[in-house]
């Protein structure tokens, strides 16, 4: 298969348009990895260094401040509380969650994939049918069952999105490890008597280790959504504790007077989520070679 | 003659037998056994995951052991799980799952009324997105990296990073409360009037089917220029003179169209899901509605059927498009592949 593609992928090359410069090429790969980090360093360095206020327990007396008064950059919500701390605070919890999920997904679902597909025959055919069976459930369905169960808190959020996060990393890593086994050098391994988790950490993992990062990029992102979504609903992180899925949620209440209280959170997310995206996106154009 | 007919139909057995896609279409259809069967174990494991506590989340904390003991025996929760469970398949093959606890309805009728409400938005979503996604794709993959391109994807970027209900908010704010365009919430029943019923649905439907609609574009117009830059049967096309327009409509187009397919199949999953929260936000009587509400009142088997029901329609979607494929794509029909 991979012989018969080759030639085209030749053609391709020489017409395709001419390669954009340099810089180009660094920028689009730099700019969402700064946007990133900028993102990560603003929710856990922001609230320590910059002089605001705690994101809960705020003064009533200063309640539904709107955005630019002083003291308050982003304004107050009902309950008097600063609403850019909270979006910082929330946005801990957001990040922290989405780095679990997607280090849970990354471990469990790349070996299982990898291994899955090394080992393949009737393995395979068993990992693949339960794995099948988590597919099929709407992601959010399948959380808010979990949720709706073991009841809102933090882990029980991250419990329940590793569910949906195991399987997709799985599929992705088992057939990036399908491709693998017809190469040389598997074969040149195995011919060397390498035993199996050998075969599976220096020669497996290395080799699927970029596409699989460039899918959890793409998971950061619904992960953050999918928790939004279930905050919003009531049943990730518990109030009053902030979240960004619960601020929407609160500012929905009183949309059509105080948009901001839904805009700003929405915004933190919409960068949050792009930023992801936008970098999953250039790495997978920097691996490709393209 | 009779012979004749006899034997002119054993044949056309014998071939639908042989045929690949009949094949194909029985191994799917037995494989959506099991997994219909394993996703009603394991919902049904997901929410007995707290045991027992059903009946005393009921009652609320006041009430004795007497009565909650009472209670679970009424609702059969002092059996162990996997005897429920049984009893639970045995009454769903027959098309009976169960009572609600709240309410006392049978589930089935509770289902009915509200699966027709979602099957609504989940049509018109699917219908709007790809009726926005082919056109933009066109129009973008016939002139790729110029203006219209550029600014197509730039939309598709970053509508694909916007969380639905937050663009459910954003139109809202903007076409309800600014333009007053379209009602906020509330919904009409289709039958009553029709009119007004596209109207309750327009934003649920667009904040569901914009995400979709940036995804469909973006693969397709990829896969548009994927195949315009070097595809052997896109340089024959054009060498003989065949139009722009033509070869990416007939040639191009028309070859991408399976695998336009498949990404609908394999995101129907998510816009199942986003019905759950859309129609949340805009009051709509779904099954997300009826879903989210019956987790708050802790009314356990409607969750537990609303569950099963989200995924066995994820379950039946997929086959569809597994068969689909198979009666669309040649190389499958004739069994090169």
């Amino acid at each position: 298969m991979a012989a018969v593609d080759a030639p085209v992928a030749t053609v391709a090359e020489v017409d395709a348009p001419r390669p954009r410069r340099a810089w180009a090429r660094r920028l689009s790969l730099w700019v969402p990895a700064g946007l990133t980090a900028f993102v990560f360093l603003a929710c856990f360095l922001g609230p320590v260094v910059l002089p605001i206020p705690a994101p809960v327990g705020g003064n009533v007396l200063e309640s539904s401040l709107p955005s630019f008064s002083p003291g308050h950059l982003l304004g107050t919500d009902p309950n008097g509380n600063d609403i850019l701390s909270r979006i910082l605070h929330g946005g801990r919890a957001s990040l922290f969650v989405a780095v679990t999920v997607n280090l849970i997904g990354l471990a469990v679902g790349g070996l299982l994939g990898a291994l899955s597909a090394y080992i393949g025959g009737k393995v395979d055919t068993v990992i693949m049918r339960v794995l099948d069976v988590l597919i099929a459930f709407p992601s959010l369905v399948l959380t808010l069952a979990v949720a709706q169960s073991l009841g809102p808190s933090l882990t029980n959020t991250i419990f329940a999105l590793a569910f949906f996060s195991i399987p997709a990393v799985a599929r992705v890593a088992r057939a990036a490890t399908l491709s693998l086994r017809e190469l040389p050098f598997m074969t040149a391994a195995e011919l060397a008597g390498t035993p199996w988790w050998r075969m599976l950490l220096r020669h497996i993992v290395p080799n699927i280790a970029p596409q699989l990062i460039t899918f959890s990029m793409l998971g950061m992102g619904t992960v953050i959504v999918i928790e939004g979504a279930l905050s919003f609903l009531g049943l990730g992180i518990p109030a009053p504790n902030p979240s960004w899925g619960n601020m929407i949620s609160e500012g929905q209440a009183s949309l059509s007077a105080t948009p901001d209280l839904v805009i700003w959170p929405s915004l933190a997310l919409f960068v949050t989520v792009l930023a992801f995206n936008l970098l999953g996106e250039a790495l997978r154009t920097h691996w490709s070679g393209r | 003659m009779t012979v004749a007919v006899e034997r002119r139909t054993r044949n056309v057995t014998a071939a639908l037998l042989a045929s690949p896609s009949l094949r194909l279409v029985g191994k799917r259809l037995l494989m959506a056994i099991p997994i219909t069967l394993g996703v009603s174990i394991l919902t049904f494991w997901v929410l007995n995951l707290v045991p027992g506590s059903a009946a005393q989340q009921l009652l609320g904390v006041e009430a004795t052991e007497e009565q909650v003991r009472a209670l679970e025996r009424e609702m059969g929760l002092d059996k162990p799980a996997w005897v429920r469970y049984l009893d639970w398949l045995g009454g769903a093959v027959t098309g009976d799952l169960g009572k609600s606890f709240v309410s006392d309805q049978q589930v089935t009728t509770l289902l009915g009324e509200r699966l027709v409400v979602t099957f609504e938005l989940v049509i018109l979503a699917m219908v709007g997105s790809l009726a926005l996604a082919i056109p933009v794709a066109l129009l973008a993959a016939y002139r790729p990296n110029r203006l219209f391109d550029r600014l197509s994807m730039v939309v598709s970027v970053s509508g694909l990073s916007v969380a639905n209900y937050v663009l459910a908010l954003i139109l809202v704010l903007i076409f309800a409360v600014q333009l007053g365009w379209f009602p906020a919430i509330g919904y009409v029943p289709f039958t009553e009037d029709p009119v007004e019923n596209l109207r309750t649905m327009a934003l649920p439907a667009a904040a569901i089917a914009f995400p979709l609609f940036c995804f469909y574009t973006r693969f397709l117009r990829g896969d548009l220029v994927d195949q315009l830059l070097g595809q052997d049967y896109i340089v024959t096309a054009q060498a003989k003179g065949v139009g722009p327009w033509r070869v990416l409509i007939r040639h191009a187009f028309r070859n991408s169209s399976f695998g336009l397919i498949t990404v609908v199949g394999l995101n129907l999953s998510t816009l199942i899901g986003a019905t759950v929260i859309i129609e949340q936000i805009f009051a709509i009587p779904g099954l997300g509605q009826l879903m989210v509400q019956a987790i708050n009142t802790r009314d356990m088997m409607v969750v537990q059927a609303c569950v099963i029901v989200f995924a066995v329609v994820t379950v039946v979607a997929n086959l569809v498009t597994d068969l689909l494929y198979a009666v669309l794509d040649p190389r499958i029909r004739y069994g090169s592949s």
